[in-house]
Parts: C-alpha cells; sequence; structure tokens
C-alpha cells in the first residue's frame, strides 16, 4: 500500500466509517463549521502551542490510561522546553515505530522550538498539551476534555495553535 | 476540540492524516498528509520534512480564506520514506 501511495489519498481509507460502524456515537460528526478567528499579528510576533493526542507526556506523570475502555478525558502539560529524552509516550491506537526513534514525527517539539529561536514564530507557549486519541464518547470529551484543555491555551495567551491528531 | 479553541477567538490549524475524519469533524483549517497514521510529521530524522510540514501549517494559518479549507501538501508516504533511509544513511544510522 505504502509504495502506491500519492498525495491526495489517505493511506488507511475509511477509517471514520469503520470505527463509527463498530463503536456508533464515537466519531465526531459536525454539520457546520465555526467562523474562522482572527490573527492579530504576524507569526513573527505570535506565541504559538502545540497540542496532540499522541499520548506524549513528561517522564513520571501519571501515565494514561490507555486501557480503559471508554478512553481516558484527562490531558497533561509539556513544558515546550522539554527534550524529547524527558518525554514519554502512553498510547495504543497508532504506530509508533517512527516516534520511538526520533518523537518529532509525531510530537515536533525540537523543530518548534526552532522555528521559535529562528524568528518564524514569536515564542512558544510555556507548555504544549497532550491527550491520548483513544475516546470512544465524542459528546463527553467535546464536554469536558475539549472545554478544559481551550480554556488551558486561553490561560498561556497562546496567540496561535497547531494540533496533530494522532 | 480545535473548534472549541477557534470559538475562543484564537486561529488554530492541525495536520491530517485522515481526509474522511477531517471531513466529519469540520474543524476551521487542516493540513492534509498523505503519510501513515502515527506519522504526521514524517519520517525519524528527517528535520527538513518535519519543518516543512509546520511551514505548510503555518502558512494555511495565515492564507485559508474560509471555515474548513484543507491544504494538501504535495508529497507522497512513498518519497517521505525514501528521503528518510537515506537521511539515516548519511547519519549512519543505517547500513
Amino acid at each position: 500500500m505504502t509504495d502506491n501511495s500519492d498525495s491526495a489519498t489517505q493511506l488507511r481509507p475509511g477509517l471514520w466509517a469503520t470505527v463509527n460502524e463498530r463503536y456508533p456515537g464515537s466519531m465526531i460528526t459536525k454539520e457546520n463549521y465555526v467562523p474562522l478567528a482572527k490573527l492579530h499579528k504576524p507569526l513573527s510576533e505570535s506565541r504559538l502551542t502545540f497540542i496532540s493526542t499522541a499520548g506524549v507526556q513528561p517522564r513520571g506523570t501519571l501515565p494514561f490510561d490507555t486501557v480503559h475502555p471508554i478512553g481516558d478525558y484527562t490531558f497533561r502539560r509539556v513544558p515546550s522546553d522539554s527534550k524529547p529524552s524527558e518525554l514519554e509516550i502512553h498510547q495504543l491506537k497508532y504506530p509508533t515505530a517512527g516516534a520511538t526513534r526520533d518523537l518529532n514525527v509525531i510530537f515536533p517539539i525540537e523543530r518548534l522550538q526552532e522555528l521559535a529561536s529562528d524568528g518564524v514564530i514569536g515564542n512558544l507557549a510555556p507548555n504544549f498539551f497532550s491527550f491520548i486519541g483513544y475516546n470512544m464518547d465524542a459528546e463527553r470529551l467535546e464536554r469536558t476534555l475539549a472545554e478544559r484543555l481551550a480554556d488551558a491555551v486561553v490561560a498561556e495567551e497562546a496567540d496561535i495553535a497547531l494540533l496533530s491528531p494522532a | 476540540m480545535q473548534r472549541a479553541i477557534e470559538q475562543r477567538g484564537i486561529p488554530t490549524v492541525s495536520i491530517t492524516v485522515a481526509l474522511d475524519v477531517t471531513e466529519h469533524s469540520k474543524p476551521p483549517r487542516a493540513v492534509f498528509v498523505p503519510f501513515m497514521m502515527g506519522h504526521h510529521f514524517g519520517t525519524p530524522f528527517h528535520a527538513e520534512l518535519q519543518r516543512r510540514i509546520i511551514k505548510e501549517a503555518l502558512t494555511h494559518l495565515v492564507e485559508a480564506e474560509r471555515s474548513g479549507e484543507v491544504r494538501k501538501m504535495s508529497m507522497t508516504w512513498a518519497r517521505a520514506r525514501r528521503d528518510g533511509v537515506e537521511i539515516e544513511r548519511r547519519l549512519g544510522l543505517k547500513a
């Protein structure tokens, strides 16, 4: 499959339908779009935060509950000045072949640190945020985790947010 | 999640490897990369590609004109893997 990949087709097709068929209600479906927020500053002056569902967390913090049948609706803060060696992954639902060798393939913390020091972006928020993508109750995720995490992003005075749903 | 942050006035952009999930969840802005799950920023030690994907997302953040716009990276997974192998050889990480 990988050798026949092209740039416009996802490698693993039918993901939404496959999961939704087996676990109805677990996949998010929206009918409309939210209005775009405006950028108030150039990128070179903006504070960026990064939000990942990859289950990356600082070593020594309470591991995500990766075996709970309905998921784990908590999040962890990951200091944006962390080194990859200070972080570990607790997540079962995506291939970590690349990430175990170079965390940046799913949590590009070093690249973001470089872009900030090169002045492409203004600076990094004190923390990035992480949770696990395996959450089977989409409504609960939106009502609890999404709201709490969004409030935490605001509290860190981030101007822009990059997200990576693993 | 992304929508909740955007609704608080903070512009957001996500990297997706699953266009169908993106079509259903309707984030405000997304960049599609045709890569394997768990490898949204490419292949190990391929810092240039990792950086390029983040920059593509930042460009989309600035240039997207309507909510729901999905930007596509002109890159294939096969190419990313080939380049990754080459880089690992050069770094002496692969024979």
